[in-house]
This record gives structure tokens, sequence and C-alpha cells, in this order.
């Protein structure tokens, strides 16, 4: 179980990011976050990997514990020995190594001798990544480069999926074709914690969801629930079921009132 | 005839030598982006340790060995100390600091062996040469292009096959995205270094064999190693090699015919020959010979 408490982060000993946030990832489940560009959602990733520090970000407040062990402070590789394995933002796969070479990285701290037959595991989960096994990576479309991106992380065998914006820059057919490996991959026990800024698909595929708006967690609640909340409808979902709304009728200030109150 | 035979063998032993210095600079370059400009400095070091340890009774190969090992291990410790608080930083600021680093390591290997040559030891006859199509090819060049042969399939094995070898290309495409798959960046970057200074090693002793000698401006070669690393591009280890040989046989080749026909103004002509050679290549082929080109779908 991931559980986040109070963490405030701040970069350059200067920007505050988040502002005491709290969240909590059940073994097993997928938590989407949601909010808009500059909320803090990376910043929050970033604090579970590891990664804050060489974006001159530090934990000034709160804990990040994953099964009762604090992470901060751990080096990345340790943290994804632990089990929490990232899918970065804009996919970040390595463009001048092969598909193959590309998983066999994502295994780095395995010490087991079964990663060769993982390779061939995931080979067959994305077909498409089958065919191009020995081309460059860096020649895959988009679509392909998110499902090696995912790949590479769940050869790690991770406990705890981190996927940051998947679905970014993707067509919407590539972006349900995602979803569904985001589900399959969940129904198999992995525990996801799904950063989006397309609430639909998120919502889709989580149990719980949070919405984090300028360093704050403002709202959450069961995807459920989330769905059905006016807010949320009107800010990220968008077409609601009772048609096209301008965004003239959303009442800013009634927002503001529910959520800051 | 025999003499072009000659020269070419010759030509391809010295390209051999500069192959090994080139690989040092590539295996660096490859993981970390930093050209490490101390690269001669490790040769030095070597080179005067294999002198050290078999004057005092040392058989020959188990001092080649134990002198790429100790070399190998400066560069580890070099990378620790001084490199590794820096990663993260412009490479060109790492760059520099190899610069220094040249500077004092330089300084410490005159202090230590003191400024005077010394003869490097060979296990066969110094001056023992074998009969190869009509040509006369000395022991040492065929010591040194089968080292550079042995080191270039070594380098190979390395960076295809190896785990660590996929690591030191992951994290010099993409240092954030290496750590985030739980590459230990830090430990590649020794790594790196490790076989940078223990290739550096291996082409100090062969180019320190008879006709040269052992001292402190052996290092120099390094800078003729340039134009064989930019040759070849900076990023592939069969570039290297190849960059290697092509300008061995070059600089010979053109001591033995073009020095000659330029007359008084053709003494040395041969130490410019390579860059001249470097520059024309680049112009045509500005990522080198086997370079990366940037992988970009359009």
């Amino acid at each position: 179980m991931l559980e986040i408490g109070n963490l405030e982060v701040v970069y350059n000993k200067v920007v505050l990011v988040l502002r005491g946030v709290s969240l909590r990832v059940e073994d097993g489940q997928a938590v989407a976050l949601l909010g808009s560009n500059g909320a803090g959602k990376t910043t929050l990733l970033r604090a579970v990997t590891g990664l804050l520090s060489i974006h001159d970000g530090e934990i000034t407040k709160g804990a990040v514990e994953w099964n009762g062990e604090r992470l901060e402070g751990l080096a990345p590789t340790e943290i994804v020995r632990r089990g929490v394995a990232q899918v970065m933002e804009r996919r970040r796969i390595f463009p001048d190594l092969t598909v193959e070479e590309n998983l066999l990285a994502g295994a780095y701290q395995r010490r087991d001798g079964e990663v060769r037959a993982d390779v061939e595991a995931q080979l067959e989960r994305f077909p498409v990544l089958a065919g191009r096994r020995s081309s460059a990576a860096g020649y895959l479309s988009g679509g392909e480069q998110q499902m090696l991106a995912i790949a590479r992380a769940l050869m790690a065998r991770p406990k705890l999926l981190l996927l940051d914006e998947p679905s970014l820059g993707l067509a919407p057919k590539l972006v349900e074709e995602v979803a569904g490996v985001i589900g399959s991959v969940n129904a198999e026990g992995v525990a996801v914690l799904l950063v989006e800024q397309n609430a639909a698909m998120a919502l889709d595929v989580a149990d719980h969801g949070y919405v984090l708006e300028t360093g704050r967690v403002v709202h959450d609640g069961t995807a459920e629930e989330l769905r059905e909340d006016r807010d949320v409808k009107d800010f990220y979902l968008g077409l609601g079921a009772e048609g096209r709304k301008s965004f003239r009728e959303v009442k800013h200030y009634h927002r503001r009132k529910r959520w800051l109150s | 005839m025999e003499k072009l035979l000659q020269l070419t063998f010759s030509g391809l032993a010295l390209g051999g030598t500069y192959a090994l210095v080139a690989l040092g600079f590539v295996v660096i370059y490859r993981s970390s982006q930093v050209f490490n400009f101390a690269q001669g400095e490790f040769l030095i070091v070597g080179a005067f340790l294999m002198t050290t340890l078999t004057s005092s009774g040392v058989p020959w190969p188990a001092a080649l060995l134990v002198a790429m090992l100790v070399t190998g291990l400066l560069g580890a410790v070099i990378e620790r100390v001084v490199l590794r608080p820096l990663v993260g930083r412009p490479t060109f600021v790492l760059a520099i600091l190899t610069i220094f680093i040249a500077f004092l390591m330089r300084t410490a290997a005159v202090l230590i062996w003191g400024a005077d040559t010394r003869a490097m030891p060979s296990p066969w006859p110094r001056d023992g040469t074998l009969s190869v199509l009509g040509a006369r090819v000395t022991y040492n060049s065929i010591g040194a292009m089968v080292a550079t042969a042995v080191a270039l399939l070594a380098f190979f094995l390395l960076f295809r096959r190896s785990k660590i070898g996929i690591g030191m290309r992951a994290t010099a495409t993409d240092q954030e995205a290496a750590l985030g798959v739980g590459i230990p960046v830090g430990r590649v970057f020794g790594t790196a270094w490790f076989i940078a200074g223990a290739t550096a090693a291996l082409g100090g002793v062969f180019l320190g064999m008879f006709p040269r000698v052992v001292e402190p401006n052996l290092g120099f070669v390094a800078f003729r190693a340039f134009p064989a690393v930019l040759l070849g591009g900076l990023d592939s280890p069969a570039g290297a090699v190849t960059g290697g040989l092509i300008l061995g046989v070059l600089e010979l080749l053109a001591q033995g015919y073009v020095n000659p026909a330029l007359g008084s103004f053709g003494q040395n002509f041969h130490e410019v020959f390579a860059y001249m050679f470097m520059i024309v290549v680049l112009v045509v082929r500005p990522y080198g010979l086997f370079g990366r080109r940037d992988i970009e779908r359009v």
C-alpha cells in the first residue's frame, strides 16, 4: 500500500508546488489523479519515485510510505527494486536501443533468471512490439512507443505502477487501447496510480480518484462519485449527458466556495 | 611494393594503438556524453606502471593485467571523487574538468616516475621480425594488432550483449529515464571510467614498445587519437578502431611518400596530414564514419 501523508514539495528552495497532499493507493487498487497543467501531478509522482532531486526539488514536510517503509531519500533504483515502477510522461523510451533492449533495461534491477521469459511474455501481450523486437525503438509510432514504455515498466515486476499522462498525444482509438492495457494490468493484481488530464479515460479505468489543484487535493471519491460530480463534470469531463454546455454558464465562484471551504 | 607493404603493416600497428586510445574516449562518451581529455594521462600511468612492475620481476602477462587493473581503478576513483558530484550539470563543465585532471595526473606521474625515458619491456625479442608477403613485420606490430582486435571484440560484446552495455547506452540517451527504470547511473559511469582506464593502459604498453620509449610526452598521442575518434564517430567502437587504423596507415604512408616529395617543406608533414584528412571527412559526414545519427520520426 502506498500512503502519502501531508506531503509538501519545494523546488529550488523557493517554489512551493505541493501544499500538504495526502492520498492512498491500496494493494491492487487503481487510483486516478486528475488535475490541469501545473497542479503538481508530475511532482507528486517524482516524490514517490525519487526523481525529485535531479529537478532540484525537495520534500520539506510529510511522508511517502510504501508498505510501511519510508521512501524519501532512497535512490530511484532502490525504489524500483521495492516494486514501484513508472511510465514517465512522454514515454521516454530509449530511441537508440532496440525494442528488446528497452525491455531488458526495464529489468535492470532484477537478479532472477526469468528475465528472458518475461521479455517473451511482454512481447506476447503487445503483439505490435513482437514484430519490431530488433528494430530501434525510436522508429516506433507514438502508440507503439507508449505500449513499449508500459511493457518496459512491467519488466520490473512491479506491485505498483505509476503512469504519467499515458494518453498524451495519442489518437482517441489508441487512448482506448492504452486504457484497456492499464485495466488488464490492474486486473492482474498490480496497483495503479494514473495521472491524467483525460479525466473520462482515467475514471473509466480507476476505482478511486483524487482531484489536484494548485498543489492541494480539492476533491476525492470513488470513480463513480467523481463521474457524477457536477464540478468534475464541468471542469474535467466536458460534455455531459445533458449535451454541450457553454463555459459561460459554469459558475467559478460556486466551485471555489465548495472546494476551498 | 615492398615498401608499401612495410609501411602499411607498421601503419596498422600504429593505428591499432591509436584505436585503443580512441576506444577509451568512446566508452566514456557513450555512457555520459563527456569528452575525456585526460585519456592520454591514463596512458602514461599505465605505461609507467608496466615498466615498474616488470623491472621488479613481475612476469610480463601478469604485469600487463595488473597495470590495466590499477589504471582502471584509478579511472573509477577519479570518476567517483571528482565527476560524480557533478552528474546532471552541462557536460562541457565535466569535459573542462577532465583537462585539469589531465594536468594533475601528468604532474603526479612526473613526480613519481621522473621525466626520464624508460624502455618498455616486451615478451618477445625487441626487434624480432616476421616475414609476411615479403615485408618484414616486427613482433611488436603484430602484438599491437592482436591487442586491438581483442579489445574491439570485447567492446562489441560489452555494448551489444551485456547488461552493463545496455545500461551504458540507455544512460547516454536519457539519464533521467535510465534512473527511472532502475539503472544505477552512477555505477554505470564508474564502470565506463574503469574500462577507459584499462584500455588506455593497454594502448600505453604497446605504444611504449620499441622503437619508442616510455616518457611523459607519450600522453600527447591521445591528441593524435582525436582525429581517429572524430573520424569514426564519437559513440561507435567500430568507428574508433576503423578511424585509428585509417589514420595510422595514412600517417606512415604520408611519411614514406608525401614527405620526401615535398622537400624541406615536407618535414613532419605526416603529423598534420591526419588532421587534414579528418577535416575533409567531417565536412562530408559531420557525425563521422560510423557516428550515431539522431533518430527522429517525421
